[in-house]
């Protein structure tokens, strides 16, 4: 693109006009509105552009006025030159307002520090009025010296020198202004956001839990959903509003399998996770495998807290599921518990991996998944 | 520490209801010598009386667990610390652990457990609830999966060793000390030692290796 409207200066320069209207129309690449999308969808900034050509323009008339050819074709250009910096000025991005703020105050005469007197304020307008005036008179004389692009290149930039001397001041403030503005207003969102998660969410659980103050299990469920909500949003945000059915992750689809397995039996779950990979169909066969022994334990162990424990590791996922309830010996499981037993192994081998389930009457019951992932996982 | 004398027991957390939670849990046991509700009065009480253990809360205002250890290393470093928290992104109990804590536990622990694990630190040990042995794991995480170190200065420091892995695992598991030992067949004391090797190496450790942190 950019070679492009080099390469067409030699065949008249149009290529340069139509990339300065595309940068100034067309969205950069990691934004969703241009720079003049921006201004002109935003009043206060279509109004100021307005303000400014108008004033420009006026004191273009004013010189008509007074005898000097003040609307001849550079005048105009000028003005559309100025217009067009204003445009891309205002409506710029916050990357983009920092790096034109950096030029600018590096830049010694321009640079403005907050509480510099009016004198300081007198002598730019001297100057920027000598610079504009002067600009003009030298542009308006081009029609009188033939060939005298010297002149028309010191009349230039006096003019927008001038223009920038006594406005760059302002337009520095206004910049910073408007990037306080927009820390602030991004600041009482955020506080908006916590407030009304804590409404929605936390008052009306400890409502619901002093209405159940009579049943402790319900009392510990509703505080254990509560409890784990709040460290999710707190900690993992990302993972807030994605569809709970559909999870992307390993670790969100055992997150899930957590959720489900307190809120429905009324037991802890402690799950300790160590990396994550995206689900597959071989990890989602594990998560089932995982819920069906969790659920098994909460179901038979007749203890209230269970501790699961997977880790992601390159070649292997690997996840333990423990209670310390009363165990059973694993060769003389009852037949309608057999079949889960069986189902959870079929899962696992189906996939190439593989359950182990250690427990003895007495010592609780711990069972062991090993998926191997394959190469191309990674 | 003989039966007799009881161990002095401080406890520091923003939280009045934790602490009186916490001294309920604790009752007889042991004696609480004093607590804080912020790290400025925390710091001073500490170096006044001097107790055996501090439980220290994670988060609090004015910088949290870990301005408070800062500040005493230095001035009473016979004091040993546990952690205390009730859910905590990795980072902020991994940097307490840092600063010089000896363990890290969640609050929903039971009394007793917790009598173990204060008896434990002012011992010398380390105490690794499952939790902290789970972002443990995380943090020395090996990226390439064939056990080769990644480039540091010290690479004893940086890597877990398979055993130090194999103690960690079983902690995160869920395995008490005891039963640790007894599925590696090794004593308690090796798997105390395991666990505060791992501790000094995270304290140790270069941070730009631990990469899972810095993220």
């Amino acid at each position: 693109m950019r070679i492009l409207a080099v390469l067409s200066v030699a065949v008249g320069g149009i290529g340069v006009l139509l990339y300065m209207a595309l940068w100034v129309f067309m969205p950069a690449a990691d934004e969703d509105s241009s720079i003049g999308g921006r201004v002109v969808g935003d009043r206060r900034e279509l109004q100021i552009v307005l303000a400014f050509s108008t004033a420009v323009l006026a004191v273009l008339l004013v010189l008509q006025a007074m005898g000097l050819n003040g609307l001849g074709i550079p005048a105009w250009s000028f003005l559309a030159a100025a217009v067009g910096s204003l445009v891309v000025w205002r409506g710029a991005s916050p990357a983009e307002s920092a790096r034109l703020r950096e030029t600018l105050n590096a830049a010694p005469v321009i640079g403005s520090t907050p509480g510099t007197g009016w004198r300081v304020f007198a002598a730019r307008a001297v100057i920027s009025a000598v610079l504009i005036i002067g600009g003009i008179s030298e542009l308006s004389k081009i029609g009188n010296y033939s060939g005298a692009a010297f002149r028309v290149l010191v009349g230039a930039v006096a003019f927008v020198g001038g223009f920038l001397v006594l406005f760059a001041p302002w337009w520095v403030r206004t910049l910073r202004e408007l990037s306080t503005e927009r820390r602030e207003r991004v600041r009482a969102e955020e506080r908006a956001d916590m407030a009304s998660h804590v409404h929605d969410s936390v008052l009306q659980t400890l409502l619901l839990i002093q209405k159940a103050a009579g049943d402790p299990s319900e009392v510990t469920r509703l505080a254990r959903l509560q409890e784990r909500e709040l460290r999710h949003w707190l900690f993992n945000p990302a993972m807030l509003g994605r569809h709970a059915d559909q999870p992307e992750t390993f670790a969100e689809a055992m997150a899930g399998v957590e959720r489900e397995i307190e809120d429905s039996y009324g037991v802890g779950l402690d799950l300790i996770l160590v990396g994550d990979c995206p689900m597959d169909d071989a990890t989602s066969s594990l998560v089932s495998a995982c819920r069906e022994a969790s659920l098994n334990a909460a179901k038979w162990s007749g203890c209230t807290d269970l501790a699961v424990f997977a880790e992601v590791e390159p070649n292997v996922v690997s996840v333990f599921v423990r209670d310390l309830g009363k165990g059973f010996n694993p060769d003389e499981v009852p037949a309608d518990r057999q079949g889960i037993a069986s189902s959870m192994v079929e899962r696992m081998v189906r996939v190439g991996g593989r359950v182990t389930v250690s427990s003895a009457p007495g010592t609780g019951c711990e069972v062991e998944f090993v998926l191997p992932r394959c190469a191309g996982d990674r | 520490m003989t039966e007799s004398a009881r161990l002095r027991v401080f406890v520091v957390d923003d939280h009045a209801l934790i602490r009186s939670g916490i001294r309920a849990e604790l009752g007889d046991a042991v004696e609480v010598v004093g607590e804080a509700d912020e790290v400025e009065a925390a710091v001073e009480l500490i170096e006044e009386r001097r107790p055996d253990v501090v439980l220290l809360d994670v988060h609090m205002p004015g910088g949290g667990g870990r301005a408070v250890l800062e500040a005493v290393i230095t001035t009473a470093p016979e004091v040993a610390f546990l952690a205390l928290s009730v859910s905590d992104a990795a980072e902020d109990v991994i940097d307490v652990i840092r600063a010089g804590a000896r363990g890290y536990v969640t609050k929903n622990i039971s009394g007793p457990e917790l009598l173990d694990a204060i008896r434990r630190i002012a011992d010398g040990d380390a105490v690794f609830s499952p939790r902290l042995a789970g972002f443990v794991l995380d943090a020395f995480a090996d990226p390439t999966g064939q056990g080769v170190p990644a480039p540091s200065f010290d690479p004893e420091l940086d890597q877990l060793t398979p055993r130090e892995r194999e103690v960690l695992r079983l902690i995160a598991r869920g395995y008490a000390y005891k039963e640790i030992a007894r599925e590696l067949g090794i004593s308690t004391k090796t798997v105390e030692s395991h666990v505060s090797a791992v501790l000094r190496k995270l304290q140790l450790a270069n941070r730009y290796q631990l990469t899972n942190w810095a993220t």
